[in-house]
């Protein structure tokens, strides 16, 4: 996994690559690691079972999409990062993080070869949001964190407040296929 | 810039924010960059309108209309780039600035305001130039920024 540098661009041929997905939401495009995204589908032919929380509370996550076995939180892309609503067509379902994610799009792969530490003068949300920045096609794009979707407390507030929901999705399923 | 370098008297340099004419000690200031790109991406920090990329470093960019004009300053071509001291260690920030910045050397007098994030004053031709404390200008600039989003939450 490339290293975070120091907010410094180091043009060596050695430097680290990392294959990422750029995907947009409203306005804004961003990269996210290939490696730590499972599978992305269109919204339309997501198929499993999507149920609806008894207790939604994070604005951000309304739903629980049960595939394969595994059931993810689903988190608007929009509502994450504070954005004006948009139609989202493709979900990004996370390999390290019981998380989908609604996005506007994919706009392409492309190989990352450089990971700038964000500025320590960003002091908000986006510390837990983006791993850093990179540089694509001469642009500076935010690298979204896959574990920042959802923290390890707001993934403890939804277990709380929907309890067994995950654990319960993965189990109706296994029967299901039996 | 013109610099006149070895004097003992200090230098400032002044620049405009909107229509108001300041001050920071040379100390402070990199240089003065015209019409870079401005990237912007999703955040929730008061000031920060985007990044530069310059000389292979993402520069954050803050605007300190609000402290000092008390509204976002308006489109800037040039932004100056100065030097912020941030948890023991040193940042490149840039500030948009209207029109002509200027390196004047002078004796910096007591404050004539109240503005906190003022810390002395210049008097160039009997114009009197607000000399800046930029962390307290950046400080207060972000807290008329916050209070200013619930108002704007509360309008939409």
């Amino acid at each position: 996994m490339t290293q975070p540098d120091s907010s410094n661009l180091t043009p060596r041929d050695a430097r680290p690559r990392e294959q990422v997905a750029v995907f947009s939401v409203a306005q804004y495009s961003f990269v996210i690691s290939a490696a730590s995204v499972q599978e992305i589908r269109s919204t339309d032919s997501l198929g499993g079972t999507v149920v609806e929380l008894d207790h939604p509370v994070l604005q951000k996550v309304r739903h629980i999409v049960e595939r394969d076995s595994r059931s993810y939180y689903v988190v608007s892309g929009y509502e994450h990062f504070h954005l004006p609503p948009t139609r989202p067509t493709t979900v990004l379902i996370l390999r390290t993080a019981p998380v989908a994610i609604l996005v506007d799009r994919i706009e392409e792969m492309a190989e990352m070869r450089v990971l700038l530490a964000l500025p320590q003068s960003f002091r908000g949300e986006e510390r837990a949001w983006y791993r850093g920045l990179t540089v694509l096609d001469r642009k500076v794009l935010p690298v979204a964190n896959p574990l920042g979707f959802l923290t390890a407390g707001e993934l403890q507030r939804l277990e709380e407040q929907n309890p067994g929901l995950l654990q319960a999705a993965a189990v109706r399923h296994e029967r299901e296929r039996v | 810039m013109s610099a006149e370098t070895g004097s003992l008297v200090p230098s400032f340099v002044v620049f405009h924010v909107g229509k108001r004419r300041v001050a920071l000690s040379r100390d402070c200031v990199a240089e003065l960059i015209a019409s870079p790109i401005l990237f912007s991406f999703p955040h929730t920090t008061p000031l920060i309108t985007g990044v530069v990329l310059r000389r292979g470093r993402i520069v954050p960019v803050l605007d300190l209309g609000p402290g000092l004009l008390g509204a976002p300053s308006p489109h800037a071509r040039f932004f100056l780039v100065v030097e912020r001291h941030i948890s023991n260690s040193s940042e490149r920030c840039a500030i948009p600035v209207q029109g002509e910045c200027e390196l004047v050397a002078g004796i910096m007098l007591p404050p004539m305001g109240q503005e906190e994030f003022v810390t002395g004053c210049l008097n160039l031709n009997e114009e009197q130039i607000d000399v800046l404390d930029l962390e307290k200008a950046i400080a207060a600039s972000a807290s008329v920024e916050e209070e200013s989003i619930p108002a704007a939450e509360a309008l939409s």
